[in-house]
């Protein structure tokens, strides 16, 4: 990865985690969208839909009710789409799925010590917010979303260290066929999480039949294929 | 549509935020006196005025709720407050629309909206339809998530304190009668063809090394004393690919 290129990943990664909480939750968090994007600014578009449905998968695995903690896919799928870029075929599918999850584990570390940040100045300003003051309001606001991007940023740069540093550990060390059980591995991972995931949404109620239904579609259309 | 009323677009705008101060201690109440705040600023004649601030005040409470439905709740309490409340009223409109704002978001959106839209996506990637597919899911989504922002926070200030009545209009249970079957259709469908998807360019042999760790995988998340999460599964399954791969030089 060029220097450049570099900085286009962070400043997409640091987006990709300003929307998954902060604003504006239009869901280019979301794996498939921050993939796509990741890989076609790296000119290989093909690599960020597989790392976005990989990780759109993983991320079948939350549901983001009340104030659960969860690990962060966007970023970490921009930096598994770079890390991917820098190694060709299977080496780089699994490269990229490694560095991807840990950087979502760092990922959900950061969003609650950034939670944990803003309560503590939420405390501080407490006198001044029962007052009903609205500069002050208004400034904690702000400087929490800049926070925000200021960690996202953090997590994107770690993942973008991790994909490089992957790089260097793992070039050489793995033949193709070994690059290839841990793409496989990682891959199949993906979809185990992906299936209970969805199970887990669909519950047993009469929606488990409409489910097995589109399964039966689903299956049909790839023996089409 | 009526014409915006120019509080009520300032404070849709601000509650694309919401979730921007989120913390442990007042949850979603920071963002929730921000977005008020607009529609706050006619209670007194004089700027910054005692009805004014205290209502900005009790604003940034503890608050939690669904992000896109706590529109809602802000024109409720706002309305509340130019009907003149009295502030333990607007502070149990608020507690009470809490718990119900979040488990109807969770069900309409994080449960059935974003999985149906999502699978859509992976469903279109998966059959080739590439960068479509992508748009195709943000413009989809966002439409809905736009206008349930937006319906909620007009919502709220039309109703006021009588707010209950706008969460028994018909169509919130019509649409969560509808979008459950949908998203488990339309996930149902995507899983074998993003299966597909992924394994397509590995050979024979990896194939089958692939079908089986994702039903080992499955077997062990649905074993739930494990207590896995898809997290741990993958970085798991990730270590013992690489100790194979080392291995197998």
């Amino acid at each position: 990865m060029t220097l450049e290129q570099v900085g286009i990943l962070l400043a997409w990664g640091t987006l990709v985690g300003l929307d998954l909480v902060t604003m504006p939750q239009a869901m280019i968090a979301r794996p498939l969208v921050a993939g796509a994007v990741a890989g076609a600014l790296l000119g290989d578009l093909e690599t960020g839909l597989r790392l976005g449905v990989i990780f759109e998968l993983f991320q079948y695995d939350i549901l983001p009710m009340g104030a659960v903690r969860y690990p962060e896919y966007g970023p970490a799928t921009v930096a598994a789409v770079g890390a991917a870029h820098t190694a060709a075929g299977a080496l780089g599918i699994g490269l990229g799925v490694v560095v991807g999850l840990v950087t979502g584990l760092l990922g959900g570390i950061s969003i609650h010590l950034m939670r944990r940040l803003n309560a503590r100045a939420v405390r501080r300003s407490a006198p001044a917010l029962e007052r009903g003051d609205v500069g002050v309001l208004v400034r904690l606001h702000v400087m929490s979303i800049l926070r925000d991007a200021a960690r996202a940023a953090v997590v994107t740069w770690a993942g973008l260290v991790l994909a490089v540093g992957g790089h260097d550990l793992l070039i050489g060390a793995l033949a193709v066929r070994g690059a290839l059980v841990v793409a496989v591995v990682v891959t199949g991972a993906a979809v185990a999480a992906g299936t209970v995931g969805t199970l887990r949404l669909v519950g047993r109620g009469p929606d488990l039949r409409w489910f097995a239904a589109g399964l039966l579609g689903g299956a049909a259309g790839v023996w089409l294929r | 549509m009526a014409a915006v009323k120019p509080p009520l677009a300032r404070s849709l705008l601000r509650l694309f935020t919401v979730q921007g101060s989120w913390n442990y201690e007042r949850m979603l109440g920071i963002g929730f006196g921000v977005a008020e705040e607009p529609l706050l600023r006619g209670l007194s004649p004089e700027a910054n005025g005692e009805a004014y601030r205290a209502a900005v005040a009790r604003g940034a409470h503890f608050f939690n709720a669904h992000p896109y439905l706590c529109g809602l709740a802000v024109g409720a309490a706002a309305r509340a407050e130019h009907d003149g409340a009295p502030p333990e009223q607007v502070e149990r409109l608020r507690t009470a629309l809490s718990g119900p704002l979040g488990s109807l978001g969770d069900r309409l959106v994080w449960a059935g909206w974003l999985p149906f839209n999502s699978g859509l996506a992976l469903a279109g990637i998966a059959l080739g339809l590439g960068w479509s597919a992508i748009i195709g899911f943000l413009v989809l989504y966002n439409v809905g998530h736009v206008t349930l922002r937006w319906w909620a926070l007009r919502a709220g200030w039309n109703y006021g304190l009588r707010v209950a009545d706008a969460l028994r209009q018909p169509f919130l249970r019509r649409a969560g009668a509808l979008l459950a079957p949908a998203m488990a259709v339309v996930t149902g469908a995507a899983l074998p063809l993003a299966v597909g998807y992924l394994g397509d360019p590995f050979p024979s042999w990896a194939r089958v090394l692939f079908v089986g760790a994702a039903g080992i995988g499955a077997l062990l998340l649905l074993w739930r004393r494990l207590g896995l999460t898809g997290l741990r599964l993958g970085l798991g399954f990730a270590a013992i690919g690489l100790v194979l791969a080392v291995a197998w030089r």
